[in-house]
């Protein structure tokens, strides 16, 4: 099969090798170290992660992807603190992190919104706990966020009357309302539609330029990843291990129109490699015998 | 008569049953039971195995408007028969326990009307009000000790390991055993019987409620900790909101269970209530009445029960379920892919990658455009 000639995907235009630069001045938010975490089995011991590390600079946009089984849903409940690691330490600002708080805000793929609340408390729940705001203050915050992903006019409205992509982003105003440093996504457009997860990703990429948040995506998806991210944390799996952190070459503002560009291409590709390396997908044939009447118009 | 649309079954596996049909279904369901009794009560050749004597004749040992098994009564006949006297006649009928629909109906209505036939004895109405209020003290104390318990033991496992043994224990065994005992300690009146509606009742609960609150879905308590909320607020902001629905459905089970130990309950120490005024009836032979009452504790256990799923619409307007026709939201779907949801700050391509904020941050949770910062 002929090759197309790609330009490789380390090759970086002056305005992006000029953004990452600016990029990696700026203050280190989450500092992850040597993080392992080992299930501990009936079979024996398994190793989930080993030895992650890894730097997100304010304001990054970092997606974190790998083959399943690569613990990547585990590293991001590890940030959270809803999983203890085994090994390592993460620094938030510096400061060492441990157990669930809210400076990590997170965004789940199954909906967690909570049912009996509106979509203006669901995002009021955050500030209230966690601030200890009144109820006016709350609401009046909540209301902007409402605002900011575009759902003024189901303020009131129960999360069960909303579509799958409105829960989220929902879900995405109820983690920022509480000014977290940084917002954990673990697959949040996995159980969208292509086009509701096309959207999704463009108002993401919105909210993000609006506010002062760094964000940690997880994700399977390898167009999702070169769309979104500044840099993709490619791991292994068995064990999770970083493979690479690759800086994404296509400059923003991205559009949908660059997921034909060269750069685009290339940094696909290269993912594409990393993931699923030429010899795995070799498969088996499988032992199916011939179905169909003989003399059928098939194939 | 032309068919014009394919009717659909109403008897599909797990198939959808339209409300109008549901409603009709609903009044069959109790049409049926009432045919059945009709049938037997109405039509002569239906079971059917007394006889009702209208003339004794030459019969020695019945005499008018007696009931008389049907054999006895034959073989009477056929006695008198061969010695060629008058022979007794008479109707079909049902044993006297058997009354027909319309004497409970009657009985149901007059009922209320009727003074007791001994003056010490209580009305109607008055037995089952206080019926009622023996039900109602026994689930209210249960309740109030079984609900937080019950909600605790399913929030906290170290709680549950610690009480659900012995609770799993004790709810085999039966309430009326411990009749007596209640007495004993609680004297002849009404105590020992919301006690033993207690002892019914409270096992169970705690058991059940604490099961209910353990399915709550572990992803709203994971995100409501990453939205820092602290161990109290995880519970009552969190647990308990979570599972109401749940429980509130199990409670409405609940005080039907209640209602299965008030015959038992009412029998302990002195009898009352709706017990003593069956029993006397019974004893009066007035089986209409026994038919009426009991009906009339079905009805008020239905009632009960139809007002209380009324009321939880209105107290958990969240639920799909209270999503009544006609007061639908606006559909969410018509908003998704509508353009330009989200308010642009500032539609710049200068310079996207955000602006350098490594100064303060912004009071505002948005922060200002790129123009606005690099004019300021």
């Amino acid at each position: 099969m002929e090759t197309l000639a790609l330009p490789s995907y380390r090759q970086q235009s002056p305005a992006v090798s000029d953004r990452f630069r600016r990029l990696k001045e700026r203050p280190v938010i989450l500092d992850v170290r040597n993080l392992g975490k080992t299930f501990e089995g009936r079979a024996g011991s398994v190793v989930a992660l080993d030895r992650i590390s890894f730097q997100a600079h304010r304001r990054e946009f970092l997606c974190v992807i790998g083959p399943s089984g690569c613990g990547k849903s585990t590293l991001a409940r590890i940030i959270a603190g809803l999983d203890a690691p085994s090994s390592g330490q993460m620094l938030l600002d510096g400061k060492a992190i441990d157990g669930p708080g809210p400076d990590r805000g997170m965004v789940f793929q199954t909906y967690t919104l909570f049912p009996w609340l509106t979509v203006k408390h669901n995002i009021m729940f955050g500030p209230q706990v966690s601030r200890g705001l009144a109820g006016s203050t709350a609401e009046a915050e909540a209301e902007e966020w409402i605002e900011v992903v575009g759902l003024s006019r189901f303020a009131d409205s129960y999360p069960h009357q909303l579509s799958g992509g409105m829960k989220q982003r929902v879900a995405i105003a109820r983690a920022l309302a509480n000014r977290p440093r940084i917002l954990l996504m673990d697959e949040p457009f996995g159980a969208l539609d292509a086009q509701t997860r096309a959207q999704m990703q463009s108002y993401l990429l919105q909210i993000w330029k609006q506010v002062d948040i760094t964000i940690v995506f997880i994700t399977h998806d390898l167009d999702e990843a070169v769309y979104l991210a500044d840099r993709v944390l490619v791991l292994d799996a068995h064990p999770g291990r970083v493979r690479e952190l690759m800086e994404v070459p296509v400059p923003r503002p991205r559009t949908r129109e660059q997921f034909v560009s060269p750069e685009f291409i290339a940094a696909r590709h290269h993912l594409e490699e990393l993931i699923h390396p030429p010899a795995s997908i070799e498969t088996e044939p499988l032992p199916i015998a011939r179905m169909t009447v003989v003399g059928d118009d098939v194939e | 008569m032309i068919v014009t649309s394919k009717r659909r079954p109403w008897l599909r596996i797990l198939g959808r049953v339209s409300p109008r049909k549901r409603a009709a279904l609903a009044v069959l369901s109790f049409l049926i039971p009432l045919a059945l009794w009709c049938a037997t009560s109405y039509v002569p050749f239906i079971w059917h195995p007394m006889i009702r004597v209208d003339d004794a004749g030459d019969a020695s040992w019945f005499s008018a408007g007696e009931l008389v098994d049907g054999d006895a009564f034959a073989e009477e006949n056929a006695r008198i028969a061969s010695e060629h006297g008058h022979a007794a006649a008479g109707r079909r009928a049902n044993p006297v326990f058997l009354p027909a629909p319309h004497q409970v109906v009657r009985a149901l209505i007059t009922g209320f009307t009727t003074a007791p036939a001994r003056p010490e004895e209580p009305w109607l109405h008055q037995a089952l009000w206080h019926s009622i209020t023996i039900i109602f003290w026994g689930f209210l104390v249960s309740s109030l000790l079984g609900f937080p318990l019950g909600i605790l033991c399913g929030a906290l496992p170290g709680l549950a390991r610690m009480t659900e043994p012995f609770i799993e224990f004790f709810r085999y065994l039966p309430a009326p055993a411990f009749g007596a005992l209640a007495v004993a300690v609680l004297g002849i009146n009404d105590a020992p019987k919301v006690a033993i509606i207690f002892v019914g009742t409270f096992f169970q609960q705690v058991l059940v409620i604490a099961n209910t609150t353990r399915r709550i879905d572990a992803g709203l308590l994971e995100a409501a900790q990453t939205l820092g909320a602290s161990r109290r607020h995880l519970l009552f902001r969190v647990v308990l909101p979570g599972i109401i629905t749940e429980v509130y459905t199990d409670m409405r089970v609940l005080l039907g269970w209640a209602w299965t130990y008030l015959i038992v309950a009412e029998l302990i120490g002195v009898s009352s209530g709706i017990t003593f005024f069956i029993n006397q009836q019974a004893k009066y032979r007035a089986y209409d009445k026994v038919f009426a009452s009991i009906i009339l504790i079905g009805l008020i256990g239905l009632g009960t029960d139809v007002c209380l799923a009324r009321l939880g619409k209105h107290l958990f307007p969240w639920l799909p379920a209270a999503h009544v026709r006609g007061r639908r939201r606006a559909n969410a779907h018509e908003v998704v892919g509508a353009p330009g949801l989200i308010p642009m700050v500032a539609a710049t391509e200068v310079d996207d990658l955000a602006p350098d904020l490594s100064g303060a941050r912004a009071d505002s949770p948005v922060v200002a455009a790129p123009e606005e910062a690099v004019s300021a």
